[in-house]
């Protein structure tokens, strides 16, 4: 039996005893699907990384970077597992630039800590304080810039997920509408390659074409590139007003004709969701109003400037009534901050409920949306399965959670029959499906990233190139990559 | 391969009225809009993405260098031929292959003029973002090559913020497509490095943009200083009270006599410079933010701030702002744009030491740039005739771009590194850094054919 210990000795003394650990019993707990790390390691920053990177070489170790492990559900099973890379340590914000609107922070800094940071002298923040520090089982950022900034990304696990695994995950969420995504925000990264270099790109200007843009190369790589250390990102100003029009509609189909009058206008929401009962029943917020079990809630917020918030709550709430909306209700400021941090928590919150979860994103032309969601449903209908859906109304994107005990194994395989009708169905339209968590043992059974388009050529290519030997998170993403 | 079986070879897939080899073609395409210049052996014009892949792989099998080319606008001899070869010119691949109002996507080909989308599209009431100055003349393969900018990205984003798929030629004349109509393809984001790679990993034969819908209300004013300073701390105070301008202009004295000379816009001639500010978006609260700006000026010593009253006023504000590249060739008959960008709050300190390379090398800079983004463009006017003028031009850009870096910018916001610019990388990456990029580079041009010795210097001998 190899000595794990030993074998790491080396890196042990560069990184320190207690932050280099091969217990079994830790790092079980950092296993990877099911696959047993031997050794768990804690960085303290970047320099520290690229040692980490140098060693795995030296070793032909196979390296997977952590932040808070929200995503690790995504991708295939790792093909090898040496070391998990926790960035945890990695913990801080460098450059808080409120006048210049950037900031550079550490992977391992939580998204909710760098919003506690730009809040408000009044502590008005993006997110709702009062909620996060009630939870009370780590202490939210409380150094403030009182700067009354945030940052324009809306991913899930908000208060729970580092700004390293949102930026090499891709992750997104429902104010990608105005706000886009974390790639149109991230201008500058440092990043350890494959080989142990410590690379730059960008930096604290909005524009840079200096060179290839490895910034938005490295966001959504999935950690396969190399390990994101840094980020410098934009910021934005708080929206002077922000609120939530929620309403029910009978149908998907009701539901979507009034989210398309929205965009015939000239509004500028900052999103627009439409999700069936099922999916609104499962938010963890107390005090919403009750839509009953049946239909669908379509939920918009506004994020402007205040008299612009007031037409748009006017004129988006007239049309909801002509589209037949039944009840409606307007969540302002607090409110509207917690029920969109409960709409961010919903895959935790299923996560927890639901032992044999398959979660799933779809992608399509947007104007495509009513059709894939119907045939979407009309498969899930069909095979007899619990289900949420939650569309990003305007992006052409959706979520959806099959809502499984792990122990219902039938349901499993019509669950996983179910994903490839509807990955079929979404392939003729030139879109995908992306499953975004699954229990491991299923995995094998799904199409984890879809299929592959003419460009997988380009990325192969790429990755052969930047890393060679494939020590880099081998196997969990497209194809291996 | 010698020549005339390489423009035979030509021939045959493009058909020969397709292919230019006079003295006088070779001449016109060796140049674009910086002071380089090289000859290339062939220039081709072809017409389909079919035509593009066979003249790839004849250049990939025969080793011969290729480099794309729209309308040569670039301004760091990014379409400049440098080891010779075959230049393909997309001016007959310039189609709009589809507008789909109902996803807001435009599929166009490259050699599309950038201005004949958006005038297109505008009718409809939906804009195509990025407007780079040139967007009369540049095409939109050359702002994916080059990831333009202009003055509504600090609002919405350059050129790689709305591509949202590429159909591209590799080197071996393989087709690839990348991205599309739906958003968030899986796997890496292969578009976004091509955008901005200056034409060095393929040709891209189409582009899928994203189209938005046009703003409702437009405010644009002009607010006139009486020293440069002042304007250049207005911009930075205007985004630290929370508003985000459409665009943030800034024109000096310099820049407005040359394009009084030339467009007659009536711009203050004794004033030291003028920010041209546009809000656009919802109208509610506009005035409001109108009013907030102009406190912002008076607090920071404006002479006077006037608001466009109607389009026809608004189109004479922008019509010299975005002639005045042209403009200064009134002045002298060359110049040459330096393109730095420094962090905004940068900006006063960093005019300032411009304003002094000037005197220093004694030469006129104007300045006329997109002070919202930190993204300078001195004009540095000079004769090409003249070569002790122009090796002072090439220090004076050095420099500038070495201040830029320093302040924590960078030596390129828009206009690419090209050739003019290998040297002063050195100023923002290290040897890792550039060998990161040399990898890249050989993942998609092993035998460096693809607009070669572009953007990343080559490898030091040395070692």
């Amino acid at each position: 039996m190899v000595d794990y210990a030993d074998k790491f000795k080396s890196l042990a003394e560069t990184l320190g005893e207690k932050n280099v650990n091969t217990a079994p019993k830790i790092t079980a707990q950092y296993a990877v699907d099911e696959v047993v790390p031997h050794a768990v390691v804690f960085p303290k920053n970047t320099d520290q990384v690229a040692e980490v990177v140098k060693f795995a070489n030296q070793e032909g170790l196979a390296i997977v970077a952590r932040g808070s492990g929200t995503k690790m559900a995504m991708g295939n099973p790792p093909q090898k597992l040496d070391m998990v890379v926790c960035t945890s340590r990695m913990n801080h914000m460098l450059d808080v630039d409120t006048s210049n609107l950037t900031m550079t922070v550490e992977a391992g800094v939580r998204f909710r800590d760098i919003q506690a940071r730009l809040a408000t002298q009044e502590d008005r923040c993006y997110l709702p304080l009062e909620d996060l520090e009630a939870e009370g089982d780590e202490v939210v950022c409380s150094d403030r810039s009182h700067s009354g900034c945030f940052i324009p990304i809306d991913p899930p696990y908000a208060d729970r997920a580092t700004i390293g695994g949102i930026i090499a995950t891709n992750s997104t969420g429902p104010r990608r509408l105005l706000y886009n995504l974390p790639r149109d925000c991230i201008i500058g990264i440092r990043v350890v390659a494959p080989n142990g270099d410590i690379l730059g790109s960008g930096g604290k200007t909005v524009k840079n074409v200096s060179g290839y843009d490895i910034s938005k190369l490295m966001v959504g790589s999935m950690g396969t590139l190399g390990i994101l250390c840094e980020m410098t990102i934009r910021m934005l100003p708080l929206p002077e007003k922000m609120e939530t029009l929620l309403c029910s509609f009978a149908s998907f189909a009701d539901a979507s004709a009034f989210t398309e009058a929205i965009f015939e206008t000239r509004l500028l929401p900052a999103a627009v969701e439409i999700m069936n009962a099922d999916a609104f029943g499962h938010l963890s917020m107390g005090d919403l109003p009750d839509f009953g079990s049946q239909g669908y809630v379509a939920a918009v917020a506004l994020e402007a400037f205040e008299p612009a918030v007031g037409r748009m709550r006017t004129e988006i709430r007239d049309m909801a009534k002509q589209g037949g909306a039944g009840v409606d209700a307007v969540l302002e400021e607090h409110d509207h901050r917690s029920f969109w941090l409960a709409m961010s928590n919903l895959s935790a919150t299923l996560d927890q409920k639901f032992s044999g979860l398959i979660k799933a994103k779809l992608n399509y032309p947007l104007s495509l949306g009513k059709n894939i969601i119907e045939t979407g449903v009309s498969i899930f209908s069909q095979a007899n399965l619990d289900y949420i859906v939650q569309t990003h109304a305007g992006n052409g994107i959706c979520f959806t959670g099959l809502l499984i005990d792990q122990k219902d194994t039938d349901a499993t395989d019509k669950a996983v029959e179910a994903m490839g009708q509807l990955l079929g169905r979404c392939r003729e339209v030139d879109g995908n499906v992306v499953i975004q968590g699954a229990p491991a043992a299923v995995k094998g059974k799904l199409k984890m990233w879809g299929e592959i388009d003419s460009d997988f050529v380009m990325m192969k290519r790429l990755k052969d190139q930047i890393d060679p030997t494939g020590i880099m998170s081998p196997g969990r993403f497209v194809e291996g990559l | 391969m010698d020549k005339p079986e390489l423009i035979t070879r030509l021939k045959e897939i493009v058909g020969p009225e397709n292919v230019l080899s006079s003295e006088m073609d070779l001449m016109l395409y060796s140049y674009d809009a910086s002071l380089d210049k090289a000859k290339p052996d062939v220039v081709v014009l072809p017409d389909s993405t079919e035509e593009v892949s066979k003249i790839m792989t004849l250049a990939y099998k025969e080793k011969i260098p290729i480099l794309g080319r729209g309308s040569g606008t670039n301004l760091t001899g990014g379409t400049v031929p440098l080891k010779g070869g075959i230049v393909v010119h997309f001016s007959r691949m310039n189609r709009i292959l589809e507008i789909d109002y109902a996803n807001r996507t435009a599929t166009v080909q490259p050699g599309i003029i950038t201005l004949d989308l958006q005038t297109k599209v505008l009718k409809n009431g939906f804009v195509y973002q990025p407007d780079p100055a040139s967007q009369k003349v540049s095409t939109i393969g050359g702002n994916v090559a080059e990831n333009s900018g202009g003055p509504h990205c600090l609002k919405y984003g350059v050129t790689s913020n709305h591509v949202l798929g590429l159909e591209v030629v590799l080197n071996d004349g393989t087709v690839i497509n990348t991205g599309g109509k739906a958003r968030d393809h899986a796997g890496y984001d292969i578009a976004a490095l091509i955008v901005g790679s200056e034409g060095t990993i393929g040709l891209v034969t189409q582009a899928i943009l994203k189209l938005e819908r046009a703003p409702e209300a437009v405010k644009t004013m002009l607010a006139v200083f009486n020293a440069v300073e002042d304007g250049a701390n207005t911009v930075s105070a205007i985004i630290a009270e929370g508003i985000i301008p459409a665009t943030l202009e800034m024109m000096d004295n310099t820049v407005m006599r040359a394009v009084e000379e030339t467009i007659k816009v009536g711009y203050p001639l004794d004033a030291a410079c003028v920010l041209i500010i546009e809000l656009d978006g919802m109208p509610e609260g506009m005035d409001e933010n109108a009013e907030k700006i102009m406190e912002i000026c008076r607090q920071n010593n404006v002479r006077e701030v006037k608001m466009a009253k109607d389009e026809a006023e608004r189109t004479v504000l922008w019509a010299g702002r975005k002639g005045a590249f042209g403009s200064v060739g009134q002045v002298r008959p060359s110049y040459l744009c330096c393109d730095g960008t420094v962090p905004r709050t940068k900006l006063p300190e960093v005019l300032s030491q411009v304003i002094e390379l000037g005197k220093k090398y004694n030469l006129p800079i104007g300045n006329v740039f997109h002070a919202g983004d930190g993204n300078l463009h001195p004009l540095i006017m000079f004769d090409e005739r003249d070569e002790d003028e122009r090796q002072r031009v090439l220090k004076i850009s050095t420099e500038i771009l070495k201040a830029c870096a320093d302040a924590g910018g960078t030596i390129s916001g828009e206009h690419g590194v090209g050739m003019e610019k290998l040297k002063e990388t050195a100023f923002i990456f290290n040897e890792a850094d550039l060998e990161f990029e040399r990898q890249i580079k050989r993942a998609f041009d092993p035998d460096d054919i693809i607009n070669p010795g572009k953007m990343i210097p080559a490898a030091s001998k040395a070692d």
